[in-house]
């Protein structure tokens, strides 16, 4: 899998691995049941601190796109490749809201508001 | 002595007159030797000498000159024939299997000529002072300098390198792993049975004299298949990583600046000589299974490294482009 990482992104590290991966999984670089490699493999290549790396894994974890397992490291989860490319642009919207001046409240009651 | 499959190009004709010259050289030069000497002979020759200094085995002069002439046509004959129609890979083997043998075969013949000469009686013959020890040391300088001459597979690869953009301001790394579940389970087994041989040791159930090989051999080739069951490759900016097993160690690195070329290429395990760690004609090859291996060519080796990881052709790619950003 090939893992690209924005070197000009100003947001926190472990939310740039975060969306690295999230990348990766929404143009099919990793399958669902494909194993991630380990958490420092992945530090030591992408120059990163290994807990922060961990709390970006975390992250992923708990929007459902990762699984992890004992004895079998981590894996990516059943329609992870779904659920990302959404994951994406949920965050391209709300970055945008907030550009605009909208608050993430607004966003939500104007999905309510949708017919 | 390379190969018979460059047959039809000009240079692989070449390659297999000089073959078939060098064989037929080897053979007169072993069979002649005697007759070239035959008036200073005894009427049988002193072949083979015990461990002492008093020959306990003769033969007639024709049976000393063809015999071993005999059986050098027949290993050059057994390596030369193409066994199997995947091999051509293997056959720079042929040079680093016949060199050391001719080596050994013409040094034999020329210490019993040697050890004859001017003897009544092949009993007087002497067996040559290290004798033994000097053949041997012809045998691996034969060997090696076979190898080094034959060792420069495919010089350049078909086409042009993989790469790819490398966009400003973006991060790539590449990963992938390949895993051979047989490899995994000879492990276990393996692993097992060592296991219970050092329990039934523990315990004085058995004699210590069988079952201590047995499982010092299952522990060694249990931990190996462990080894070498899975491999991880890693492209990043320090550049190629490629460990084994599941603790990622062993483990080889190369640097950009330390890699000549990188691409992607489809090898069988028949071509590089089974499975696992192999050493052959194509250089070193981690093979766990047959298909795309990643293929890098160290920077003043002779020989590439290859490993068989899937999505090997955009690894190589991106090892390519980290090296001419380097460089260029």
């Amino acid at each position: 899998m090939l893992l690209r990482l924005d070197t000009t992104d100003t947001r926190p590290l472990h939310e740039q691995v975060a969306a690295a991966i999230r990348r990766a999984i929404a143009e099919g670089e990793c399958r669902a049941g494909d194993r991630l490699p380990a958490a420092r493999d992945l530090s030591s290549a992408l120059d990163i601190n290994v807990n922060t790396v961990l709390r970006g894994l975390r992250e992923l974890r708990d929007e459902g796109l990762l699984e992890f397992r004992r004895g079998r490291g981590i894996t990516v989860a059943e329609g992870a490749a779904r659920r990302s490319g959404l994951q994406i642009r949920v965050r391209e919207l709300v970055a945008e809201a907030s550009r605009l001046g909208y608050s993430r409240t607004d966003l939500i009651d104007m999905i309510r508001g949708l017919a | 002595m390379t190969g018979k499959d460059l047959g039809s190009t000009p240079h692989g004709r070449a390659a297999r007159r000089w073959a078939i010259g060098s064989t037929a050289t080897v053979t007169a030069v072993i069979a002649g030797l005697p007759w070239a000497a035959h008036d200073r002979l005894p009427g049988r020759l002193a072949t083979h000498w015990g461990g002492g200094d008093t020959p306990d085995g003769s033969m007639p002069l024709w049976a000393a000159s063809l015999f071993p002439a005999g059986v050098w046509l027949l290993v050059a004959l057994a390596v030369s024939v193409r066994w199997r129609r995947s091999w051509p890979a293997v056959r720079p083997w042929r040079a680093v299997a016949l060199a050391p043998t001719g080596a050994v075969l013409v040094g034999a013949q020329v210490s019993v000529v040697r050890a004859n000469l001017d003897h009544a009686d092949w009993h007087e013959a002497r067996q040559p002072a290290l004798g033994a020890v000097l053949l041997v040391a012809l045998a691996a300088v034969a060997g090696v300098t076979a190898w080094r001459l034959t060792t420069r597979p495919t010089a350049a690869p078909a086409g042009t390198a993989p790469t790819l953009e490398l966009p400003e301001g973006e991060r790539l790394v590449w990963f992938s792993r390949t895993a051979n579940p047989w490899l995994r389970l000879l492990a276990a087994v393996t692993g097992l049975i060592a296991a219970a041989a050092l329990v039934a040791l523990a315990a004085g159930l058995a004699g210590g004299a069988g079952l201590w090989p047995v499982c010092a051999v299952c522990a060694v080739t249990s931990l190996a298949g462990a080894a070498f069951s899975s491999v991880q490759a890693k492209v990043s900016e320090a550049g190629l990583e490629v460990s084994f097993g599941p603790l990622g160690w062993p483990a080889r690195r190369w640097a950009p600046a330390a890699i000549e070329s990188a691409h992607a290429e489809r090898r069988l395990p028949s071509q590089v000589g089974g499975w696992g760690y192999r050493l052959s004609g194509l250089g070193t090859t981690v093979m766990l299974r047959a298909g795309d291996c990643l293929v890098i060519r160290p920077r003043g080796r002779r020989a590439d490294f290859a490993v068989s990881v899937d999505d090997a052709e955009r690894g190589a790619a991106l090892l390519n482009a980290l090296r001419t950003r380097r460089t260029g």
